[in-house]
């Protein structure tokens, strides 16, 4: 017989989240946010704490919740669990915690400025997405292209173009990167070293290849 | 062990969110499974690089805007830098012009193929996941949030708004919620199936016969049978519910339905017909976790655990004694 579901290990587990619903509303609520949430957790200084590492942090905690259905705020959310994410490692550091409840009321000020009208964002959204497209190099331009608009699987975008799918691969890799640096700044600074990057990408615990 | 630096995350991060786009061997699936559970900051960084890369998804509308027919040139007619942002000027004017998210009441048609699914965002927050072979049509007004689900199932989760209510019209019943989670399907043969996640549903039947509102409560499941007849509630166990709901990270799950209800159920999402001669076959009981794309994989596993073959032909996989 085959397996019963009842058996398998994630029984007592919460089912598990929907990566791309949950993505979805990251990005529309939490992700535009983003470059104000990094410059104000740089202000906060705390010794050995990047805010790289806060952001990812923030994310996965959202990631976590089984639903957020109930989050009136998501920015205000997001900065909240920021603030508690440096707060606990300030305590582990035994220093005196900089982000106090000032710090948090400031999250407070922040978000009762009038939020922009979800039109812009939907508007800005697109407009974002294509300076992100376009400042892609050209190779990597045409995989999107054919993936996204033309729809071909990645097999087939391979045999069009005479590459390796693994190539194809590499390029949507090159991609994907070089848009969320765009994105971390707000559509302000360059994408770096991309190119670099991918070169590593996969070989230490990353995805392997076919 | 040294700490990652978020940077080197992020670069396996987006690797892993391109290999999900392209389909997942069951290892890899695994491997990324593992991974996620190695730092806690893995799965937040995942999270946003599969939102960067859902983003190109609409990619399409750019190019729509510009006038691009996909798919039917031979040659690919690639979007240079300069036609992006013409694209994405035009588009952000183009929204503006024709209100789509301004709150006027101009339908918006989604659909996926078969084997297909796809998750919408709407402006207010909600998100709607359509499965397999699914369209709808989604028209947002100043006091209502109206979708019309055409064909195939969808999962909706509303955001509160109490001053609009969202309305989601099958065949003629109406299915409403104010802030909740819940699936409505709407399949060729079947009755028309409202399955609650959370909060509270009202459930109209067709008019015509004694129009009667059912509240749902999370884990009730609503059947509505064509014309006047009455909408049959059942409340399921949680399990079940999440059973339901496996569609949503491409899976099915089957807990002892008959070999030709699993089979129906395989045809909703591929072209690949599983063809069953004996009846009596056709009756056996099946359970198992399958994947939703593959229903070879799954005529195989049938095979062998009902000690059957299975002829594997282009299109087509016949189970015989």
């Amino acid at each position: 017989m085959l397996p019963d579901i009842e058996h398998e290990p994630s029984e007592t587990a919460r089912p598990p989240v929907d990566m791309r619903a949950r993505a979805a509303w990251l990005g529309r609520h939490v992700i535009p946010h983003e470059p104000e949430l990094r410059n104000w957790l740089r202000r906060r200084e705390v010794r050995d704490l990047d805010t790289s590492d806060v952001v990812q942090e923030v994310y996965a905690r959202l990631v976590a919740l089984p639903s957020v259905v109930h989050i009136q705020n998501p920015k205000t959310y997001a900065f909240q669990v920021a603030a508690s994410i440096v707060v606990s490692h300030a305590r582990r550091l035994k220093v005196v915690p900089i982000v106090t409840l000032g710090g948090v009321d400031e999250v407070h000020v922040a978000a009762e400025q009038p939020s922009p009208e979800q039109v812009a964002v939907d508007r800005d959204e697109l407009r974002r997405l294509a300076q992100a497209l376009a400042r892609l190099p050209t190779r990597v331009a045409e995989v999107f292209h054919l993936r996204r608009v033309e729809g071909l699987s990645q097999r087939d975008v391979a045999a069009r173009l005479g590459i390796a799918e693994s190539t194809v691969e590499k390029h949507m890799v090159r991609g994907v990167i070089m848009m969320a640096d765009w994105f971390k700044s707000g559509g302000s600074h360059r994408a770096t070293s991309s190119k670099t990057v991918i070169e590593s990408t996969g070989r230490r615990n990353g995805p392997g290849n076919r | 062990m040294v700490r990652e630096t978020a940077e080197e995350i992020d670069e396996i991060a987006a690797a892993w969110a391109v290999c999900v786009d392209r389909g997942l061997t069951a290892a890899e699936a695994a491997a990324l499974e593992a991974w996620l559970e190695g730092d806690v900051r893995r799965s937040g960084a995942y999270a946003r690089m599969t939102w960067v890369l859902m983003s190109t998804e609409k990619a399409d509308l750019l190019a729509a805007a510009y006038g691009e027919a996909p798919a039917r040139t031979p040659k690919p007619a690639v979007m240079t830098r300069r036609r992006w942002m013409a694209a994405g000027g035009a588009m952000a004017a183009s929204f503006v012009a024709a209100g789509v998210y301004l709150g006027v009441d101009r339908p918006v048609v989604h659909g996926t193929r078969i084997g297909e699914k796809k998750v919408v965002s709407l402006g207010d927050g909600s998100v709607i996941t359509l499965n397999t072979a699914t369209r709808l049509e989604v028209a947002y007004s100043k006091d209502r949030r109206h979708v019309r689900l055409l064909a195939g199932e969808a999962l909706f989760d509303v955001a509160k708004d109490p001053a609009r209510p969202f309305v989601v019209s099958v065949r003629g019943a109406d299915v409403r919620a104010v802030g909740t989670s819940f699936t409505v399907s709407s399949l060729n043969r079947d009755a028309v199936r409202v399955l609650v996640r959370e909060g509270v549903v009202e459930v109209s039947p067709p008019a015509g016969g004694a129009r009667r509102v059912t509240r749902l409560a999370a884990n009730d499941r609503a059947v509505v049978s064509g014309g006047a007849g009455p909408v049959v509630v059942a409340q399921l166990p949680p399990s079940e519910v999440d059973a339901e709901l496996a569609w949503r990270q491409g899976r099915i799950v089957f807990r002892g339905e008959s070999l030709a209800a699993a089979v129906r159920t395989f045809s909703r999402y591929s072209d690949i017909a599983i063809i069953i001669d004996d009846p009596a076959l056709g009756a056996e009981q099946v359970s198992g976790v399958f994947d939703a794309n593959d229903p070879i994989g799954f005529a195989r596993s049938i095979a062998l655990s009902l000690q059957v073959r299975a002829e594997i032909g282009a299109d087509q996989v016949r189970l015989t004694r």
